[in-house]
């Protein structure tokens, strides 16, 4: 087995032998063998026919680690493994993503979770996340921007435990309006920008001639109407 | 004696004796009564000054030499001087020097006549002393006290003149100061008591004068004052910031009106009038800024922003001038000699510079001139090519070549007809007659294809030159615009009375569908002509509903058009006249509805030229911020239009969108072009 996955990568079997050359085994030997548990472990929820874990696999991953699969750190996860497909990781993003975590066994991978989340919270991390989050949940091929409806769900999804009250009026919002019916990156991009650094709920400071994106400057007037 | 070193004694002896014999005539002048005071003081003024001339001439000797060594003041000026210190200024003297000369001055005020030679002798007398002499012993006082008058005498005007009588009062006064200082002041005190005169009776009154009720400058302007307007004009231009006050107030007063007109929806109602008040305005205020304000550059700006204002409140003024242009070009300027109309024309041009959506006339102005064209209602060819000469002029090549195209559109299609009847011409026999106009799509209004057919009398003659044309030209496509064309049908009624009518091509198809039949139901209609139901309703109404063009009797004899109508040839029609006109092609002021699509077009057609700006700008600027980019886009598009900032906004996202700019990763504030 050994010799097998010597030859994968590639490595000669070492002749004389030092202490770190040891120490690099048996760590290669570990981390081989970790890497034999995250397969093992990806197999254990995939998809025969499409060698993925689909929607239904990691329903059942989250059941096994006891979070709900619409959960934002179900979100944060796919992040750390880069997953390209919504519903979907493939091995090579599970491999990341697990190795990333250090985690082999769905114990350990529940009990990075939190970890996960703290290194999520700093914000250029933060900001990565929040644009990956809407490339995540692109379908299509060409696709640039997302309906309404999903994109409530997402802002909630994302932002609404840091910034609940503008999460709520957004929403209530984009709801209502009528002038957009998807939204592009730019505009979500814009949302995150308008609730870090505009003050709620006077929104000073903002100035509708900026280069706010047009959606942002309505909403803040259909607020401002509201609270007169 | 000071060629003996006796000068000082000599200067000394003069000072002491000239000051004695001066003090002497001093007290002759006190002694002198009333009137005879200042002719005294003349006499012995005349006097001493030739005696001054002797005495310099005796001593010159010393005057030359021992008074400039030893630092004296030179006899004649001393002379002068002494004759100041004692007799000027003697106690009794002084006063009543200055209260006589302010006195007489009064009188000549109240209408006295004084004698003016006189006076001039004194004040030149006084300007001799020395000027400070002339300012402090006489002009200072005089100015205050023809302030006093004058205040006073301006309070007294204000309250029993209206602002015309004032104005000349006030005129008269500044003239009169002007002349007494000519005659008999020095020509110092001109400035000086013009201003005086200018502060007490125009300053200090301006504001009440121009706002008089029933007089002040509105009135003047509204009955054309032209007088009255002048004078306003050259007083309180000798005022700091008079001739502002009449500007201001006159261009309130030209918004206001220009406002209400614009906004008055019985006015609005007939488009050629309004534009005609709107010239007539110009016109008069051209006049008075022409004769009563001497063709100032200011007020004519304040003119133009004023046009500019109140012509844009209302967003259908392009729509009504080219509706006037319509009208003048269709028949307004039969029989006009060419200067007039070129006038006529130079002053609508005049009206079109002041547009801010140019856009909007040009929509406008092709579609009024396409149906000018169409049904060849145009007075002279030659007015109408001077126009778009003088578009293209004000608006370059771009603005005018669909409308040239438009021109040279009619004239091909006179030969190609030509063409047609000379190769074709022969086949045709006692059919009916085909006039064709091919329009270039590109360069006529577009207009949405709608379904007819064509009566089957004349689908031959259509096809033939179908044929025909498309024999000369290949690779183009030929669509029937049936809702454009018109027709002349040769009637006869029950009596036998025959009628030539000029109907439309709608109108046409509906009526040759009686040829057969007598009745015919609203239903049986639409499905013979396939007209769409909205056209046809409207082009059954002109056929039955109009009196004296009723070729067809409806039943029910409602004015509506009803699918369940009946509708029957109209054997007993009659006209006085022999032709007959029932089609409708001329240009109208648009429907609300009409009004709200055509706008719709042109907010869409605006969108790729915002773009366009945008790209340029960004193109040229690579990096820049919003505000930057709002400014440099309206000013590339002032010419045509005044985008607004949040269609500008919209624009650049969808730009960001399609990639063709970014947001600056840096600075969110900044927009960066993607090349």
């Amino acid at each position: 087995m050994r010799r097998a996955s010597a030859k994968k990568t590639g490595q000669p079997n070492p002749i004389p032998f030092s202490h770190t050359d040891l120490f690099r085994s048996a760590s290669s030997k570990a981390s081989s063998k970790e890497m034999e548990r995250i397969d093992n472990l990806f197999y254990s929820y995939c998809n025969r026919s499409s060698g993925m874990i689909d929607p239904e696999g990691i329903e059942t991953l989250c059941s096994d680690m006891e979070v709900h699969h619409t959960d934002v750190r179900i979100l944060m996860l796919a992040w750390k493994m880069k997953a390209e497909k919504q519903g979907y990781f493939t091995l090579e993003e599970w491999r990341r993503g697990l190795k990333a975590l250090r985690a082999d066994t769905v114990s350990k991978l529940k009990k990075a979770l939190p970890e996960l989340e703290k290194e999520v919270r700093r914000p250029t991390n933060f900001l990565d996340l929040y644009s990956y989050s809407f490339r995540y949940c692109l379908t299509e091929e060409k696709q640039k921007s997302i309906d309404i409806e999903s994109i409530c769900q997402l802002l909630d999804l994302v932002l609404g435990s840091q910034f609940r009250a503008q999460v709520d009026y957004l929403i209530e919002y984009l709801k209502i309006q009528s002038d957009y019916k998807v939204i592009n990156m730019d505009q979500w991009l814009g949302f995150y920008r308008f609730c870090n650094e505009i003050s709620f709920p006077d929104f000073s400071g903002y100035d509708p001639e900026l280069a706010w994106p047009l959606i942002l400057d309505n909403f803040v007037e259909w607020m401002r109407a509201k609270q007169t | 004696m000071v060629l003996h070193k006796f000068g000082e004694k000599l200067y000394s002896g003069l000072v002491a004796t000239m000051t004695f014999h001066l003090k002497e005539i001093c007290s002759s002048i006190e002694a002198a009564q009333g009137g005879l005071f200042l002719e005294e003081l003349n006499r012995k003024w005349a006097d001493h000054n030739k005696a001054l001339q002797m005495i310099r001439d005796i001593l010159m000797y010393m005057d030359r030499t021992f008074i400039p060594s030893a630092h004296k003041t030179p006899v004649h000026e001393l002379g002068l001087n002494l004759w100041r210190d004692v007799v000027i200024h003697s106690s009794k003297i002084q006063t009543r020097l200055l209260d006589t000369l302010l006195e007489l001055i009064q009188g000549e005020r109240s209408g006295e006549v004084i004698n003016r030679g006189l006076m001039r002798n004194i004040t030149k007398m006084l300007m001799d002393l020395g000027s400070s002499v002339y300012q402090d012993d006489f002009e200072k006082q005089f100015l205050e006290s023809s302030a006093d008058f004058y205040r006073l005498e301006s309070q007294e005007f204000i309250e029993s003149c209206d602002c015309g009588e004032y104005l000349k009062k006030a005129e008269r006064r500044l003239n009169e100061e002007i002349e007494r200082v000519s005659h008999y002041l020095d020509a110092k005190s001109e400035a000086k008591i013009t201003n005086v005169v200018e502060k007490e009776l125009i300053e200090s009154h301006m504001q009440r004068l121009v706002h008089m009720e029933n007089s002040g400058l509105v009135n003047m302007i509204v009955g054309d004052k032209y007088e009255d307007l002048g004078r306003m004009y050259s007083l309180f231009r000798r005022v700091a910031s008079g001739l502002v006050l009449i500007r201001d107030v006159m261009t309130s007063y030209i918004r206001e009106t220009g406002k209400q007109l614009v906004t008055d929806l019985e006015r609005l109602k007939d488009p050629v009038d309004f534009v005609q008040r709107l010239l007539d305005i110009k016109d008069k205020y051209d006049k008075i800024i022409g004769s009563a304000f001497s063709n100032d550059k200011t007020f004519q700006n304040a003119l133009n922003s004023s046009f500019e204002y109140f012509i844009n409140l209302n967003s259908r003024s392009p729509e009504y001038i080219s509706l006037f242009v319509d009208d003048k070009l269709r028949k307004g300027l039969k029989g006009v000699s060419e200067e007039d109309v070129e006038i006529i024309l130079d002053k609508v041009m005049m009206l079109f510079r002041y547009l801010q959506e140019k856009d909007v006339f040009e929509k406008y102005y092709k579609q009024h001139l396409a149906k000018r064209l169409l049904s060849g209602k145009t007075v002279s060819d030659d007015a109408e090519r001077s126009l778009i000469v003088k578009l293209k002029t004000e608006c370059g090549y771009q603005f005018t070549s669909k409308l040239e195209g438009m021109f040279t559109d009619m004239k091909t299609s006179e030969d190609t007809m030509q063409g047609f009847y000379a190769n074709v011409g022969a086949d045709l026999g006692d059919g009916p007659t085909l006039s064709v106009q091919v329009l270039t799509t590109g360069s006529w209004p577009t207009q949405p294809i709608n379904t007819c057919n064509l009566p089957t009398e004349i689908l031959s003659i259509c096809e033939k030159f179908r044929n025909y044309y498309l024999g000369t030209h290949t690779g183009r496509r030929l669509t029937w615009q049936t809702n454009m064309g018109t027709a002349d049908l040769k009637a006869t009624f029950g009596k036998g009375q025959k009628h030539e009518l000029n109907v439309s091509t709608y109108q046409m198809c509906v009526l040759m569908l009686f040829n057969n039949t007598d009745r015919l139901t609203y239903r049986e209609i639409e499905q013979a002509a396939e007209i769409p139901a909205s056209d046809l309703k409207r082009c059954l109404q002109s056929l039955a509903c109009v009196k004296g063009k009723n070729v067809l009797r409806k039943e029910p004899m409602s004015k509506d058009i009803a699918d369940s109508d009946a509708f029957f040839f109209n054997d007993k029609f009659t006209s006085k006249f022999f032709k007959v006109k029932i089609g409708t092609v001329v240009a109208q002021r648009e429907s609300e509805p009409e009004n709200q699509e055509t706008r719709q077009r042109v907010e869409e057609d605006r969108k790729p030229q915002i773009e366009a700006a945008i790209v340029r700008i960004m193109k040229a600027r690579r990096v820049l911020d919003h505000n930057n980019i709002v400014t440099e886009v309206t000013k590339q598009l002032q010419s045509r239009f005044l985008p607004n900032p949040v269609v500008i906004k919209k624009r650049i996202e969808s730009l960001i969108e399609r990639e063709f700019l970014e947001r600056d990763k840096g600075d969110r504030k900044l927009y960066r072009y993607l090349a």
